[in-house]
């Protein structure tokens, strides 16, 4: 396999920039570029985002030339269960209330790990809400609604 | 002697036992919300900021300068402990401080911080006290042109945060610049990158972006093949700092201070730069600079001295001008306009008890700061001993709160996830968050001045050379490329010169 | 089968409303409510807003609390209180952003002006035109003779579109019939600034931000646009003696509820608007802000539907005139 010599991590990384860069120049198409004087919005960013891809194109060229480390296993189950705890606690904060959206983002979350048992997730995830709720919604009086709308029905 | 007996007056202030109580109860619970991942200094202070209301003007003044150092040394001791830097400053600490950490010098790291801060703090409230209107006077010759030229310095540091590829560092800060690009034109209205969202249209979150590509990231490294391997922490050893460390460290605290007190006077964000001026400055001066990024002490001293340093002297702006640096500026002077004192240009004569108060303040909360965190950094250590797996979905919690408690925006906690997984997949491609989120910072200072400074001149570019501080600046900007550049070009040439024989 | 599911739903919404009208006439209110800002906490709204709600709540006998939702000019915050149960418990309290910004956004999530119920108007928060303070001219005339000599020259600075200096300045534009280089930034903060440091010359903002400056000296003060001098300016002559005719305009304040709250709960809090704004200390806390408190009669649902509408067809014109629009 010795042809076959590039950097495989790098390659990706060259790829990844030049493809955020070229969705960045794509959006700067619809932006007025203006002149030196009133530069418009899309100036500046095209000029990055045409950096950016130039950038990458190096870091494509140069991954051709050695051998790197792969990249290694992904967090697959990390990625399922923890990137949804924020979201999961945005889509309901305001329908169920803070109480009930935040101990489910956090039993969420503690599924992440595959040494979490059930009993101990559920366990940690109401101490977590107990304490939110009283530092910040008691003792700080933040403007979260413990139990919205939805558990009223 | 004036400033004696301004001193006095303003020590006398400060000492009465309830400013001392409210002083202390203001540090308190800056540190102990601040040190809540994912909760830093600006959502702290907002969090706090309505207690403060009901309190007499200097006591509540005084409460909530503590809780801002209390909550910028909280958002330090997350960014050494887990990664979770909750301000632009701290994300510097965290890439030495972190590793430090996972070495097991995490109570080292901490203490060295929380000194190297304290001593930044005394000197930083002397020259408050003794500089602050004249100083003034030159923040004010700081037009667009001088701020873009200070930008280009900080964008041309940035280089030394990278610990690999000088390459991959430049994109990372390109994406970083275009990625604080997003949301609505303040020149013209349009609103950019935001892809038809209307809540980015004041663009995207720092927290949300800082959380998920350094904590979140970091939290998902932690989380791959973790059947297969054995944890990351390294045997805590010693919580103090060794007779070395603090010879090391004196160094980087004393140009820390300097830089930081320098450059926190300026309004119009120079305090952003202290931390990562800093950096640059102790891996130059470095004796070696292979140890920054896997746990230099001076990488963890001078960024939080200048942190520090900086912090105190954003408050000379305020005080002398009545102009707010940055947003927890901004939020002070919600504080002092709701308890009827509207900042001015004579603060200091008006309400002299009021303004030396404040600056008395400043040292006393320092003080308790070390004193009160010197005793918990065992705590703190203590808390790396908590499993991982148990600590995570606490750091989540948190993390959305401290987000969503901001504005109530929900789209800044889907921006989390985003930069989460954004974050995890650059690590994967062995890139460093930290590039990134300085062009994130940068991003709308460096264009926005670019902008002005050419409206100013009538579009002129010129001007950033005509100016004399300007030029200064830009010269400097090419000083540090060439230092930086010198000698990789050097090793390279004996490299190939190597391979001649 | 569409038809009938869409009768089913009216009458439900219906049903669901009228028993809430009549559940709420007695008790209102019974917990906690919750005042929308869409602005930052710390802003000068923020402090109005604040002042008011904890007059207010005494009052009420019930907890208001005061909840920042920013972003967007303040669309996100009143977009959010337009969405909210008709139920009293949301409320939006918006400042004349409410009226341009029916003009700046040509895309809003929610409809100005049949969106919202009217509670009243809360404080109208005077405005000055304000420069450098070694601008050569000494009275507004001269500052406008200068102005129109200089016009490629002159900078005017202002907070970012939107903002009360933004809208002073496109209506300083319009009575002028001149078109000036104006200079945004992001905030009050960085352009007073540079109006400090003489970087721009000119701008046109709140009393709030500008009235220690003036008084400091810091920067030269040509004019306040209310109808009468202000007690902590009174060297500042208005702009209708200093020569510009009718250039009068103020930041004034409202608080919404959503379309459909019932008109009990409208008054009652109007009442409770009413008592709080006269409240010593709140009359106090917005003299420091250089404003006053709105009289009684023009804190009623009436008189801020009125100014609402009177508002958005005033700045029509002046926004389209200048073509920015915020999205």
């Amino acid at each position: 396999m010795k042809q076959l010599q590039f950097d495989s991590t790098n390659a990706i990384c060259g790829l990844t920039f030049i493809a955020l860069g070229g969705f960045f120049i794509y959006q700067c198409l619809n932006l007025d570029l203006g002149t030196a004087f009133r530069m418009g919005p899309g100036y500046f960013p095209l000029i990055l985002a045409a950096i950016l891809t130039l950038l990458g194109v190096v870091v494509l060229v140069q991954a051709t030339r050695v051998r790197g480390e792969p990249m290694g296993p992904l967090a697959l189950r990390g990625m399922l269960f923890i990137l949804p705890a924020p979201v999961f606690f945005g889509l309901t904060v305001r329908g169920l209330g803070f109480v009930p959206s935040l101990f489910f983002a956090a039993l969420i979350a503690a599924f992440a790990s595959s040494r979490m048992k059930p009993l101990l997730a559920v366990v940690l995830a109401g101490a977590i809400t107990l304490f939110s709720v009283l530092v910040f919604s008691y003792a700080l009086g933040l403007p979260f609604e413990r139990f919205g709308p939805w558990t009223r029905l | 002697m004036d400033l004696v007996s301004n001193l006095a007056l303003g020590f006398s202030t400060a000492l009465s036992p309830e400013n001392l109580a409210f002083c202390l109860i203001g540090v308190l619970l800056g540190t102990l919300i601040g040190v809540l991942p994912g909760i830093g200094a600006t959502a702290t202070i907002a969090m706090l900021l309505p207690i403060t209301f009901k309190l007499e003007p200097v006591s509540s003044l005084i409460m909530l300068a503590g809780i801002y150092y209390g909550a910028q040394y909280g958002g330090s001791t997350t960014a050494i402990l887990i990664n979770m830097p909750g301000e632009s400053s701290s994300a510097v600490t965290a890439i030495d401080g972190y590793q430090m950490a996972r070495k097991g010098r995490a109570g080292a790291a901490l203490s060295i911080a929380a000194l190297g801060s304290f001593f930044a703090g005394t000197v930083s409230t002397f020259l408050v006290a003794i500089f602050a209107i004249p100083l003034t006077a030159i923040a004010l010759k700081f037009g667009a042109a001088e701020y873009f030229s200070l930008m280009v310095v900080g964008l041309v540091s940035s280089i030394a945060l990278a610990h690999g590829s000088i390459v991959k560092a430049l994109a990372m800060v390109a994406l970083g610049l275009l990625l604080g690009l997003v949301g609505t034109d303040i020149y013209t209205g349009t609103p950019r990158f935001t892809l038809g969202i209307r809540e980015y249209a004041d663009g995207l979150n720092f927290v949300a972006v800082a959380v998920g590509v350094f904590g979140i990231a970091e939290i998902l490294r932690n989380l791959e093949g973790e059947k297969t391997r054995s944890l990351l922490m390294a045997k805590v050893s010693g919580l103090w700092p060794t007779r070395d460390d603090f010879r090391r460290m004196a160094g980087p605290v004393l140009r820390g201070t300097a830089i930081g007190s320098a450059l926190g006077i300026l309004p119009g964000g120079g305090a952003i730069l202290a931390a990562f001026a800093s950096y640059t400055v102790e891996k130059r001066v470095s004796d070696n600079p292979g140890e920054f990024g896997q746990g230099a002490i001076a990488g963890v001293a001078g960024p939080e001295s200048a942190n520090n340093a900086g912090a105190q002297t954003s408050f000379i702006p305020l005080l002398t001008l009545g102009i707010p640096a940055n947003p927890v500026m901004a939020l002070m002077v919600g504080a002092m306009i709701i308890q009827g004192i509207v900042p001015g240009p004579n603060v200091a004569t008006e309400q002299p008890t009021l303004f030396w108060g404040i600056i008395a303040s400043m040292w006393i909360g320092n003080l308790m700061l070390v004193v009160l965190n010197l005793p918990l950094i065992g705590l703190w250590v203590k808390l790396l001993t908590v499993p991982y797996y148990v600590l995570f979905p606490i750091i989540m919690a948190f993390c959305s709160i401290g987000v969503y408690s901001v504005n109530s925006n929900v789209y800044d906690l889907y921006a989390v996830a985003l930069f989460g997984l954004g974050g995890y997949l650059l690590v994967k491609l062995r890139c460093e968050p930290a590039p990134l989120l300085l062009g994130f910072v940068l991003g709308p200072l460096l264009e926005e001045n670019l902008r002005r400074a050419m409206i100013l001149s009538r579009g002129d570019p010129t001007t950033f050379v005509t100016r004399p501080i300007s030029a200064f600046l830009l010269a400097l900007a090419l000083a540090v490329l060439i230092i930086v550049f010198l000698p990789s070009v050097k090793k390279k040439r004996e490299e190939v010169f190597q391979e001649e024989d | 089968m569409k038809t009938l599911k869409a009768l089913f739903g009216v009458s439900a919404a219906l049903a669901v409303s009228l028993l809430a009208t009549s559940a709420l006439g007695q008790t209102y209110p019974e917990r906690t409510i919750t005042m929308v800002v869409p602005f930052a906490a710390g802003g000068p709204t923020d402090t109005v807003t604040r002042l008011v709600a904890e007059s207010m709540s005494k009052d009420l006998g019930q907890q208001i609390v005061v909840e920042n939702v920013g972003g967007a000019g303040g669309t996100l915050g009143a977009g959010r209180v337009a969405s909210a149960d008709p139920d009293g418990y949301t409320l939006l309290l918006h400042h004349i952003g409410m009226a341009t910004s029916a003009t700046l956004y040509r895309k809003l999530a929610y409809d100005t002006l049949d969106g919202f119920e009217y509670v009243g108007l809360v404080t109208d928060v005077p405005m000055t035109i304000v420069a450098r303070k070694d601008l050569e001219p000494t009275d507004l005339k001269g500052l406008i003779d200068y102005m129109k000599a200089n016009k490629d020259t002159v900078t005017v600075a202002n907070a970012g579109i939107g903002a009360a200096s933004h809208l002073c300045g496109m209506l300083l534009m319009s009575a002028m019939e001149t078109q000036f280089v104006t200079v945004p930034y992001k905030g009050t903060g960085p352009a007073m600034t540079d109006l400090l440091g003489g970087q721009v010359d000119v701008m046109c903002d709140q009393t709030t931000n500008t009235t220690k400056q003036i008084q400091g000296g810091t920067i030269k003060a040509y004019a306040v646009t209310s109808p009468a001098r202000l007690d902590n300016l009174p060297d500042v002559p208005t702009a209708e003696e200093a020569g510009l005719a009718g250039f009068q305009v103020g930041i004034w304040h409202g608080i919404y509820a959503p379309k459909g709250t019932p008109a009990e709960v409208t008054e009652r809090l109007s009442k409770s608007l009413q008592v709080a704004l006269k409240d010593p200390n709140v009359v106090a806390r917005f003299a420091e802000l250089g404003t006053a408190p709105s009289a009684e009669e023009e804190a009623t649902p009436a008189a801020l539907k009125a100014k609402l509408e009177g508002e958005i067809a005033r700045w029509k014109p002046v926004i389209e005139a200048a073509g920015q629009y915020a999205d």
